[in-house]
């Protein structure tokens, strides 16, 4: 199954996302989480990132999606990447899909055993997605 | 084809937790499923769709299916989701 990885500048902000994700889409899907700095402060951390790639990728055998909250992230999780063996690294995709909506639609399509495009694809679906009823 | 029109009971409307257990219950079979509600349809396999229908709470819905395992698929799905859909109105 694919796994995600939910990465943030705030610790309380990816913590209550994935009480979501699990609430929605059941606990069979690992979901990692990297927010805020080592010290507690709003930030990310590349160990930290790197630690929640390994984890979830050593319980998903599908491969890992991960989601970001803002593009500032990006420069943690690429020094996390680099941090990783090739091979961990190529079971790794990383979307632009919007964290929260994204995290959802990633985590029920996950959570039926979709491949990790699937997965992605689902996430990046996210982006057009209403929210507001049409009357 | 068969249908079965329902009745949401769920004071919150079909929101996201029912909906991903329709998702999960209806990738099992291998016939497509769809909501209606009005004229709008969704994929029931699709939690995108299925959210883009914002079904609210006492609204009628359509559940149907087409394909080989349709008939076991509209029962398995209306007994999984009894306590979110209620009971069907007519088929």
């Amino acid at each position: 199954m694919v796994g995600l990885v939910l990465i943030s500048h705030s610790g309380t902000l990816v913590e209550g996302l994935r009480d979501m994700v699990v609430q929605v889409a059941g606990d069979d899907v690992a979901v990692g989480i990297a927010g805020g700095t080592e010290d507690g402060r709003l930030g990310t951390s590349a160990p930290l990132i790197a630690a929640a790639l390994r984890s979830t990728l050593a319980a998903s055998d599908g491969g890992a999606l991960v989601l970001l909250d803002l593009g500032s992230a990006a420069l943690s999780l690429e020094l996390a990447l680099e941090d990783l063996e090739p091979p961990d690294r190529e079971r790794i995709h990383v979307t632009e899909a919007p964290l929260v909506e994204g995290a959802i639609l990633a985590a029920v399509q996950a959570s039926v055993g979709a491949s990790l495009a699937e997965v992605a694809a689902s996430a990046e679906g996210a982006a057009s997605m209403a929210k507001l009823p049409r009357s | 084809m068969p249908e079965l029109h329902l009745v949401v009971k769920d004071p919150s409307g079909l929101h996201a937790r029912p909906a991903a257990r329709f998702v999960q219950a209806a990738t099992r079979f291998e016939s497509r499923i769809v909501i209606r509600q009005g004229d709008r349809e969704a994929d029931a396999k699709s939690l995108i769709a299925l959210l883009g229908l914002t079904i609210r709470p006492s609204s009628e819905i359509v559940l149907a299916a087409d394909g080989p395992d349709s008939e076991a698929a509209i029962t398995a799905l209306v007994a999984e989701l009894a306590p979110y859909l209620g009971t069907p109105t007519s088929s």
